[in-house]
């Protein structure tokens, strides 16, 4: 934990860590490309988990739906990813210390797990199924995807809100 | 009355107090209910948009996806102005003399401008000009991701 947090004291007093957090602009302009790019990438995958659990774009098959939205969803992810990446590069310390946002960490690697058994695993499974009535392991792992991006976001930003770990 | 006057009355007002008094998590609540809301009302925006341009579901008309989508968009929509007035209204003054929240204000006036008026009238065209399309798709989704933008800048400047 120690060489942890030593680690997380030389990643933010680095040269980027520090530009960033001593620019003007720097850090609210990356908090705000992070909101764009996730309202891209998790509103397009709640919208995924709703038609999972056949509550919109009925009209529309689900292996349409995922196949339309995949590249913009990756695409969302790139930019908040990048933007979050630079975000923790300027305060590194501040964030291992908050539990708000190691818990953040743990449900995007249980929701990144959950898609990768969904496409993998339950997907192939199922291709024939993909357009007529749908199993029901497809509306369980859209109520997982669904909880747990929810729960990544309301710890996201809670991280200002909440005491550091004592 | 001037602006001050109201401003500083709304902020004194029993709504206020129970929002700003309380727990600070009540105001962490209203942030995460924004986010949430804004998540619904943009990924559902930007399906709309993403079909009237043609780059995905273009087997599927322009009206059924922005009917399948619209409740989606009114929900999302309807979270975040209600969750945004009531934050606005427990400190309004704070809000009043910040330039990202006047931006976004502006951005806003503009974004739904541009959404009575071009953008419906691309989602309600069977088949409307290419370039008409993407120029009006491009226009409103810019002005949201401004206000966006803008909003998240607001607790920084």
């Amino acid at each position: 934990m120690t060489t942890l947090l030593t680690l997380a004291e030389q990643i933010e007093s680095s040269a980027i860590g520090v530009a960033i957090a001593e620019s003007r602009y720097a850090y609210p302009i990356f908090e705000g490309v992070h909101l764009i790019g996730l309202a891209v990438s998790v509103g397009l995958i709640f919208i995924t988990d709703l038609r999972l659990m056949g509550l919109v774009l009925k009209r529309t098959s689900v292996a349409s739906v995922l196949s339309h939205l995949r590249p913009y969803v990756i695409g969302g992810f790139i930019a908040t990813f990048v933007s979050g990446g630079l975000l923790f590069w300027s305060s590194a310390l501040r964030m291992l210390e908050s539990p708000a946002f190691v818990f953040k960490l743990v449900f995007i690697a249980l929701a990144g797990i959950n898609a990768l058994v969904f496409e993998l695993k339950i997907v192939p499974r199922h291709a024939a199924a993909l357009a007529a009535p749908l199993p029901r392991s497809f509306a369980y792992a859209g109520v997982a995807s669904l909880s747990l991006w929810t729960l990544t976001i309301v710890c996201g930003r809670l991280i200002p809100y909440l005491p550091a770990w004592s | 009355m001037t602006v001050i006057e109201l401003l500083t009355a709304l902020e004194n007002s029993a709504l206020a107090h129970a929002i700003s008094k309380t727990d600070h998590l009540v105001a962490a609540g209203l942030q995460i209910i924004h986010v949430l809301g804004l998540i619904f009302f943009l990924a559902s925006l930007v399906l709309i948009s993403l079909r009237a341009i043609g780059w995905a579901l273009a087997d599927h008309s322009i009206a059924d996806v922005a009917r399948d989508t619209s409740r989606l968009l009114w929900i999302g929509l309807g979270l975040t102005v209600l969750s945004g007035t009531l934050m606005f209204i427990a400190t309004p003054r704070l809000y009043y003399f910040n330039w990202a929240f006047g931006a976004k204000m502006a951005l806003l006036a503009v974004a739904v401008l541009v959404q009575a008026t071009l953008f419906r009238r691309v989602a309600n065209a069977e088949a409307p000009t290419p370039a008409f399309a993407r120029a009006s798709i491009g226009l409103s989704v810019a002005c949201w991701f401004g206000v966006a933008m803008a909003g998240r800048m607001i607790g920084f400047v």
